[in-house]
């Protein structure tokens, strides 16, 4: 290959794909930033493994709660702009329950309840937590699903089935009203403070020598890990096993197909919110449990978050919202090293729109909910 | 008494009337065709059969029960069977999972019945991992068929059997479908193959307009000089 052959495709490289080679010249930058950072000291490796470690959790949390979103979406064709607030439901009422066996008999039963609305209890103080209170936090997460479950099974109920066959513009509005309606009565019954949750000093912790310091793992890092990949392979079981996931991914398929096939697609409907409710419920629990605060925007901040790992995985994949999450976690996380953290989300958003600019449909297109 | 009886039926879509006074029987294990210009409303008469569209007037008897206002779910479970035209395979599960699907309405998967598709078509056991959306349209056509036979259905209804598949193909086609005939199955097939369905059928009709215009045995038909001048093209 002659000079001037390759400097004509070159050329044409730079004129087709201006903005490959955009990117590609960001991210040698960017390699080069972190190697060059490691290498003098300005970065520590201890540090950067931290934002690993963190934006890889923080990445399950996106993609559990994703599961659902995506699933809702593949099913009935329609995305829940109220899915946030089921987060919110669901931590919520795990909380109230985690409170409840936690402080049970040291303070009186409603503020439990209510979470310590007002500043009547703190978790902290009551051991809230997955080693000072294992009971409290197990029946907490049970009792989290099974509140979003009813949830969503009753908002399905009385608001989204009775349209479920108008436009999916009329479902989305509907959607955005429910999650205000959710959102303020979580306001009106627990109160608008953000407050801690958990003892999260007295957990035990793992220092993992980790160069030139220690990567931190506490007990509730490895239950949110625990929890989140046991739902996710459950869901993947449940998928591509049962016959119940079978006839899920056969509706999100065709819809008329399965019905002439004597598959009772009412009755899919119902398992796909009992399940997506259950996992997202979860999912809000142990973003509380996880980070150790809780407030009544928690799940609706999250949800734009999971929109984007959802879409950037595929709309109706549930291994694109997985995947997708990872991708969005990781990158809020880790963007600290190259930008002030206040633009982690923006950092994310932008991943999410060059990875579409790249592949239009998202990383698991086509692939409706299997 | 027939195994499927519709009697002046008028049916369409909301508001729209298609079908007009039509009637249509089929025996048990005979082997009937519809057949007519495009727009005559045969497929529409067989959505009508397994309750996908308005009823206006007239009734629907399937094996001495009325069927007239029953919803698709009902009628699967008293032994019909129906393949619409196009989209029917669920694309993104695998063969194998297609088959099971088919039988949704058992709680086990017959095992039996599984034995019986793959036997009747070869292809599906050897692809039987495979995602439908990826085989061939002759094979996806197949697959669509067994699907239906997994309950062992005592009538099949067929949209279009060889639409979309190569001529090659269309024979083996009209083999595996007289092949499902004898062993006891009833067929009710609409088909714009108009000559090589009638050469093949027990009784066919021809519809036109939504309304019937002429029923006898399928060789008939094909020797009447009005059908054929008609409706087959001379």
């Amino acid at each position: 290959m002659g000079v001037s052959e390759r400097y004509s495709r070159g050329r044409q490289f730079v004129v087709e794909q201006p903005l490959a080679l955009v990117v590609g010249l960001v991210v040698i930058w960017m390699a080069w930033f972190l190697v060059e950072g490691l290498v003098t000291g300005r970065l520590q490796v201890n540090n950067v493994l931290g934002y690993l470690w963190d934006g890889l959790l923080r990445g399950l949390i996106i993609g559990l709660a994703g599961i659902g979103l995506s699933m809702t979406y593949s099913i009935l064709n329609f995305a829940n702009f109220s899915h946030g607030d089921y987060i919110t439901s669901g931590a919520f009422a795990g909380m109230a329950v985690s409170y409840l066996v936690a402080g049970f008999g040291e303070a009186d039963i409603g503020s439990l309840l209510l979470v310590g609305a007002g500043g009547s209890v703190f978790g902290g103080a009551l051991g809230v937590g997955i080693a000072t209170s294992p009971i409290g936090i197990i029946a907490g997460m049970v009792v989290a699903a099974i509140a979003t479950i009813a949830l969503s099974l009753v908002i399905d109920r009385f608001v989204y089935k009775p349209i479920r066959d108008e436009s999916g513009i009329a479902l989305l509005i509907t959607s955005v009203g429910v999650a205000f309606a959710l959102r303020y009565l979580i306001v009106f019954v627990f109160g608008s403070r953000v407050r801690g949750t958990t003892a999260a000093g007295s957990q035990p912790q793992l220092r993992l020598v980790a160069v030139d310091g220690y990567l931190t793992i506490n007990a509730h890092d490895v239950t949110l890990l625990v929890v989140a990949v046991g739902l996710m392979l459950g869901v993947h079981f449940l998928l591509q096993r049962t016959k119940l996931g079978k006839a899920m991914r056969a509706m999100s398929d065709n819809e008329d197909l399965a019905r002439i096939t004597g598959i009772p697609t009412e009755q899919v409907v119902r398992s796909t919110w009992i399940v997506g409710g259950g996992l997202t419920g979860v999912a809000g629990y142990m973003f509380v449990l996880w980070k150790g605060t809780v407030g009544f925007n928690d799940g609706w901040l999250l949800l734009l978050l999971i929109f984007a790992a959802v879409i950037l995985g595929g709309i109706g994949s549930i291994y694109g919202a997985i995947a997708g999450g990872i991708v969005i976690g990781l990158t809020a996380s880790m963007s600290v090293i190259w930008i002030p953290s206040e633009f982690g989300r923006a950092a994310a958003f932008l991943v999410m729109i060059l990875i579409l600019l790249f592949k239009p449909q998202g990383l698991f297109s086509g692939r409706t909910t299997a | 008494m027939s195994l499927l009886d519709v009697q002046g039926l008028d049916a369409g879509y909301g508001d729209l009337q298609i079908l007009t006074d039509v009637d249509l029987h089929v025996d048990e294990e005979e082997y009937v065709t519809i057949v007519g210009p495009n727009g005559a409303g045969k497929s529409t008469m067989m959505k009508s059969v397994f309750g996908l569209t308005t009823h206006m007037d007239g009734t629907v008897t399937f094996a001495g029960e009325d069927i007239t206002a029953a919803q698709p779910e009902d009628i699967i479970h008293k032994g019909m069977g129906y393949v619409p035209q196009s989209d029917n395979v669920f694309a993104g599960l695998s063969v194998q999972e297609n088959l099971e699907m088919g039988a949704y309405i058992l709680d086990d998967v017959p095992q039996d019945a599984l034995q019986d598709v793959y036997n009747r078509f070869p292809i599906l056991e050897e692809r039987n991992d495979q995602k439908a959306g990826t085989m061939s349209g002759g094979q996806q056509q197949m697959l669509a068929m067994g699907r239906a036979l997994m309950l062992d259905p005592d009538l099949l209804l067929l949209d279009e059997p060889s639409a979309g598949l190569a001529p090659d193909l269309v024979d083996e086609m009209f083999d595996k479908i007289d092949e499902i005939n004898e062993s006891g199955t009833a067929i009710l097939m609409v088909e714009q193959n108009a000559k090589e369905a009638l050469r093949r059928c027990d009784r066919g009709y021809v519809l036109a307009n939504g309304e019937n215009r002429f029923v006898d045995s399928g060789t008939t038909l094909l020797n009447d000089e009005e059908v054929r001048r008609e409706f087959l093209g001379g």
